[in-house]
């Protein structure tokens, strides 16, 4: 392959983007070359979705090049690339759910006869491509797309691009959503797919499948392009290396103090997800004073349930939560609020902030029960706005003004101002998900800085996050979880990054075989 | 504490200055009044194509409105009502929740006023104390069944997910139908030859201070007052209001704030509803002093839909845009009589300034491209 | 997906629905209706007619919110529609208009309707207006000035009496037993609102036009990445469902004969019965059309009791619909709202 003297069927040259203040692509080189797979691989945040972003149309890179078949293109829109032959499979697919498969894939194109649509026609070309990338999407054709599963979906997004004309195929995250089944079934599409000539774009975190099916993989980190490498020379190991080295932060803080007592327990817990699975599936935590447990895993595997069980928001099908001894599994959110329990949310910008609000409105969300600034129902908005300028000091809030509505604020900011919100509680436990996402690298800094204080002060913190960096640093223990359990409880000091991440992917490093066995560890 | 109390104070009027002059609070006034501005101007304009002199028409709006004694106590009179209904209507939007059903609350509320002022009467000493006692239960009567009247749409919207547009509207169908049927039937007054009620005792009403009329008193007036300013400092003030204007804002961020939804929701439309029935209770005792069809009421509840909305759903800024509504209904009567300009025209400029009010944005584009408009936020 | 699938999956739905057909059933057992009196021929026509505009709005703002774009107006749309029509056949036809001025004004209402629609598609969709407040301008608007118009023509609310649609009779057809009178010799808009019905679902479920409508209102992204404009199609269909509703009121009025405009006027609340019924028919034309029958059923029922020699109380037979809306709504409520409904869709970035 690297003979080839071939023009690749994609070439990123020098592509960088940035929004706001955040770099999501530095300066990024990328080849493709005709008719392989090519794996582009790296941690949640490394830039991978916003490469592939400015490639299928959908923002326009700052700098640099994108070349299809030796040809230069810009593209205003992602119409303009699928002109071009590049189609985007989304990990949120884009398909009308009431509608049926084979409306779907000629949406926008449908063969019509005397204005109706010519279903027989439009069948006719489905079928044929079908048959020639060798789907089975074909028995489907009828089915509305809301009654078929992820794996099914998922093909009929491919015949959706592939009907359009699509040369190239970007696949974002394709196999998050997927059983193993369906991963392989995936795979040997695939395949078959570079068999007749397409180009894929591969973007994953999970390196054993990078491994298996792709002819080229490219590792970004922060940003950058680190390497490309032929999969046939490189392993799961190297990857890892490459993908988590991190010398821009600090070394893992020292701990001071020792555990204390269990503060939270929980006990076999199992909560339901939006759509009535089990997201949850038997778990049991200690969480004690004077310790930061860090729930790892790549996101979608029940953390988000988790939390909201823990937090307050979701009722758990099944199992207790305890807090101070106390039996809260059925206590409201509110009530959790008053009883010490902090939360910093997932989501900072639909459930910790109301975006309208200035900060002092905002610095009363979650406390507007809680004296000082409430008594017998009346509100003191003089204390709260004391309060909100002692975060936005204490907490190094940019810019310093408690009258700024909080949509005004950067990402990083936002979450700087909630982490001191929730911190100036005064909890009992802190409860935190995600807690840097989309920050910048001083707020982390100082964000983790504040957590790792208040461990040493007698909290008990739960953090739950998908960078590996971050729980390595902060967490006292480490569970990683995976589709409902944790896989594995290590300690932070003798495990190494590629450990986290095989067991972040599913597969437990200590296990004989193959194929992932979560070993329902206790955290 | 004295030190910190005066401080306190020139904080609180800076910050009722930098409030007022907040660009949102600044935008919106400036789209309430370039909305009726922009209403009044397209009723001008239909009124001098449909072939009546608009000049005159404008005068006849001033005159009818302010022009005389008998027209300030009449448009406060109307006043009344919409600051009342208007409120109503502010509680629950402001909350998120559409409540079109002040109409009927409003209905069910005054109805249930009369009635039960007429049972309690007999029990009760004639005179001035009889008639406070039977005023405070009336207004009671009121609020309990407006309230629980829209209790019931808030119940089935927040635990069957039924909307609540709907549901409020065809309650109005049935408020209206119903308390026909009664006022007609089983409620009629004795020997009334039309549909009525038998009359409250005539000792039962608002003191006629200032103004003689017999339909208004400056009593009921303060009582609307009273209202908007208590709701306001509800909303503004109370941890309660916080999770009302929360809920309103951001549903998700209200639920991370410990804000039950539901409950939140049938709360809220009670005291939605609690207001609209105190509104009918002043119009049972202070204008009609009995019952009759429904049908032949004015749409208060409807225009309070208006009243709020160029208030931006705030139970303060009610006030000033009831007296607006309330100068309008008061200039309709009085070009219905004394010219043959018809006054519908004035419900139809009354659906201009909720369209324009809808659309924001169309004033946003013209304020940049005029270059008046600041930048958002 | 099987009955059984879909029975356990709607609990709530069909254990209402068999409840209230239950009580129903009570209900003619018990109070011993006289259901041969009530259930005539003559009953079921009228049914239909009274059908017909609830039916033409149901399907207007069905298209609308299909599309993603909530219209509430449907109401204001109707009142307008009403006195448009009236006003056509006043001005064309003079103090007796026939038949033909009739049509006439029919088309001249739907075409003014059209007017009306367009700077309201323009404020929903590129003004980004709040969709349940234009709606709600759009019933005031209606509310004024349609009793406005009425009295600048004819210097009273009420309209002095036209003419209304006379029946047409189909050879052959109007034969067949029990529908043939029903549909083939009454009014030729009963006909003209089902062939309406069926042309609408045909479209909506049959043509790329119709595909293109439900991708706009479940997943606008989906759409615009096939190629085709968004906005463009939720303008088609705000405009059209203004239309239809401008429609069904100029049906009531061809049907009534003269125009009302006191109090919430001579549709009184058929516009909002029309959302309920689309909601009810589950986002089909031919679903929202047989509600629309249900709720002209139950509009007519008064008559029907009153002819049948039942005493009830004509003010609270005549809230029957209304309340019937609201169990409709509580145990069907929760049908499947277009995911993308009152989202305004951005389609650069």
């Amino acid at each position: 392959m690297t003979d080839d003297t071939r023009t690749p069927a994609v070439r990123l040259e020098s592509i960088s983007k940035r929004f706001g203040d955040v770099v999501a692509n530095d300066d990024i080189d990328l080849s493709v070359e005709q008719g392989t797979v090519h794996a582009l691989v790296g941690e949640n945040g490394s830039g991978k979705t916003t490469l592939m972003s400015v490639l299928y149309g959908l923002y326009d890179q700052d700098s640099g090049t994108i070349s299809i078949d030796g040809e230069q293109r810009t593209f205003d829109s992602p119409r303009d690339a699928m002109d071009a032959g590049v189609g985007m499979i989304h990990q949120h697919f884009q398909l009308v759910e009431p509608m049926t498969v084979m409306q779907n894939i000629v949406l926008g194109h449908e063969p019509t006869e005397n204005g109706l649509v010519n279903a027989s026609a439009a069948r006719g070309e489905v079928e044929e491509i079908c048959s020639r990338y060798g789907f089975e999407v074909d028995q489907h054709l009828d089915t509305p797309v809301r009654d078929l599963d992820l794996g099914v979906r998922q093909r009929v997004e491919i015949v959706k691009s592939l009907y359009r004309g699509a040369d190239i195929l970007i696949l974002d995250e394709p196999t998050a959503v997927l059983t193993p089944q369906e991963v392989n079934r995936l795979l040997d599409v695939m395949e078959d797919l570079t068999a007749a000539g397409r180009s894929l774009i591969f973007i994953t975190h999970k390196l054993g499948e990078a491994l298996a099916v792709a002819d080229g993989i490219t590792v970004l980190r922060d940003g950058e392009a680190v390497g490309t490498v032929n999969a046939a020379e490189t392993s799961e190991q190297e990857l890892a290396r490459m993908m988590v080295d991190q010398e821009i932060l600090s070394d893992r803080r020292s701990r001071e103090t020792e555990s204390g007592d269990p503060v939270l327990e929980v006990d076999g817990l199992r909560v339901r997800g939006n759509r009535g699975l089990e997201q949850v599936r038997g778990i049991d935590i200690t969480v004690r004073e004077s310790e930061i447990l860090g729930i790892a895993g790549v996101q979608g595997n029940g953390q988000s349930e988790l939390v909201g069980a823990l937090a307050g928001g979701r009722s758990p099908e099944s199992g207790t939560v305890q807090f101070r001894g106390e039996d809260i599994t059925g206590m409201n959110r509110r009530r959790r609020i008053e009883a010490g329990i902090a939360y910093i949310p997932e989501d900072r910008q639909t459930q910790g902030l109301v975006q309208d609000y200035d900060l002092v409105h905002n610095a009363l969300l979650g406390n507007q029960t809680i004296s000082p600034y409430a008594s017998r129902g009346f509100l003191d908005w003089g204390a709260v706005r004391d309060h909100a300028e002692g975060i936005v000091r204490d907490y190094d809030v940019q810019p310093p003004n408690p009258s700024a509505k909080a949509g005004s604020l950067s990402g990083g900011n936002q979450q700087k101002f909630i982490v001191g919100r929730e911190i100036e509680h005064d909890p009992d436990v802190m409860i935190a998900s995600h807690p840097t996402r989309g920050v910048d690298i001083g707020s982390i800094e100082s964000i983790h800085d504040r957590l790792v204080a208040l461990r040493d002060e007698g909290l008990a913190i739960v953090v739950v996050s998908s960078k590996l960096d971050e729980i390595q640093q902060l967490s006292d223990r480490i569970a990683v979880m995976y589709e409902g359990e944790f896989i594995d409880t290590v300690d932070p000091t003798n495990v190494t990054e590629e450990e986290l991440g095989l067991l972040m992917a599913g597969r437990d490093p200590d296990a004989e075989d193959e194929t992932a066995e979560p070993s329902g560890a206790q955290a | 504490m004295s030190d910190a109390g005066s401080s306190r104070d020139s904080g609180l009027l800076d910050r009722i200055a930098a409030r007022l002059l907040d660009a949102s609070v600044l935008e919106r006034l400036a789209i309430a009044i370039a909305s009726t501005g922009l209403a009044l101007l397209i009723g001008l304009v239909i009124v001098a194509a449909a072939g009546y002199d608009a000049i005159q028409f404008l005068g006849y709006v001033l005159e009818g409105s302010f022009g005389d004694s008998s027209a300030i106590s009449r448009t406060l009179k109307f006043t009344t009502l919409f600051i009342l209904t208007g409120v109503a209507v502010a509680i629950a939007f402001r909350a998120g929740i559409f409540n079109i059903g002040v109409q009927g609350q409003f209905v069910v509320g005054g109805f249930t006023t009369v009635i039960s002022i007429l049972w309690l009467a007999p029990m009760v000493p004639e005179g001035t104390v009889g008639g406070i006692i039977l005023l405070l239960f009336g207004f009671l009567a009121a609020a309990v069944a407006g309230g629980a009247y829209a209790a019931f749409p808030g119940a089935l919207k927040a635990y069957t997910n039924t909307n609540e547009i709907i549901t409020t509207i065809m309650l109005n169908f049935i408020a209206i139908g119903a308390v026909g049927w009664l006022v007609e039937g089983p409620f009629r007054g004795e020997g009334q030859a039309a549909a009525n009620t038998e009359r409250i005792p005539e000792y039962v009403s608002l003191p006629q201070i200032v103004y003689d009329v017999p339909d208004f008193s400056i009593v009921g007036l303060a009582v609307a007052l009273v209202v908007a300013i208590l709701i306001s400092v509800v909303l503004v003030r109370t941890s309660f209001g916080y999770d009302i204007v929360t809920s309103g804002y951001q549903e998700s961020a209200a639920a991370y704030a410990g804000v039950d939804a539901k409950r939140m929701i049938v709360v809220t439309m009670t005291i939605s509803g609690m207001v609209a029935g105190i509104a009918g209770a002043i119009f049972a005792i202070m204008i009609q002093g009995y019952y009759s069809n429904p049908g032949g009421i004015a749409t208060y509840g409807y225009d309070a839909i208006a009243v709020s909305l160029l208030a931006a759903n705030n139970p303060i800024g009610a006030i000033p845009a009831g007296l607006l509504f309330g100068g309008l209904d008061s200039a309709t009567s009085y070009i219905g009589l004394s010219s043959n300009i018809p006054p519908e025209l004035i419900d139809g400029i009354v659906g201009l300034v909720v369209l324009f009010v809808a659309a924001p944005e169309l004033f946003r584009m013209a304020a940049r491209r005029t270059g008046l408009g600041g930048d958002d936020r | 997906m099987s009955m059984a699938g879909y029975a356990r999956q709607n609990r709530l739905r069909v254990g209402g629905g068999v409840a209230l057909v239950a009580l129903v059933v009570l209900l003619t057992l018990l109070l011993d209706l006289p259901v041969d009196d009530l259930l005539t021929i003559g009953f079921v026509e009228r049914s239909f007619q009274a059908a017909a505009p609830i039916a033409l709005a149901a399907i207007g703002g069905l298209y609308a919110e299909k599309s993603g774009v909530f219209n509430i107006g449907l109401e204001g749309f109707m009142i307008f529609g009403a006195v448009n029509a009236a006003a056509v056949m006043s001005i064309v036809g003079g103090s007796s208009p026939g038949q033909i001025d009739l049509w006439i004004a029919i088309f001249g209402s739907a075409l003014t309707t059209l007017v009306y629609a367009i700077p309201f598609a323009v404020l929903m969709i590129r003004y980004k207006a709040d969709q349940i407040v234009a709606g709600l301008a759009v019933w005031f608007l209606g509310l004024g000035f349609g009793p406005f118009t009425a009295v600048i023509i004819w210097g009273s609310t009420n309209s002095p009496g036209l003419t209304s649609v006379d029946d047409l009779t189909v050879p052959v057809l109007s034969d067949i037993p029990v529908l043939g009178p029903i549909l083939f010799d009454s009014s030729p808009l009963v006909l003209l609102t089902l062939i309406l019905a069926v042309a609408a679902w045909a479209v909506l479920f049959h043509t790329r036009y119709g595909y293109w409508l439900q991708a706009a209102g479940e997943n606008p992204e989906a759409l615009d990445t096939a190629g085709v404009s968004v906005n463009r199609v939720r303008y088609a269909a705000v405009i059209f469902s203004g239309v239809m509703a401008g429609l069904g009121g100029a049906v009531l009025l061809a049907q009534a004969g003269s125009f009302t405009g006191t109090g919430q006027t001579m549709v009184g609340g058929r516009g909002w019965i029309g959302i309920v019924a689309y909601l009810f028919g589950n986002y089909n034309p031919i679903g929202a059309a047989a509600a629309a029958l249900l709720f002209g059923g139950l509009d007519m029922l008064q008559i029907q009791f009153q002819t049948a020699g039942i005493e009830v109380p004509n003010r609270l037979v005549n809230l029957f619909p209304y309340v019937i809306v609201i169990a409709v709504l509580t145990v069907w409520g929760s049908t499947r709202v277009p995911s993308a409904v009152g989202e305004s869709y951005e389609s650069e970035e």
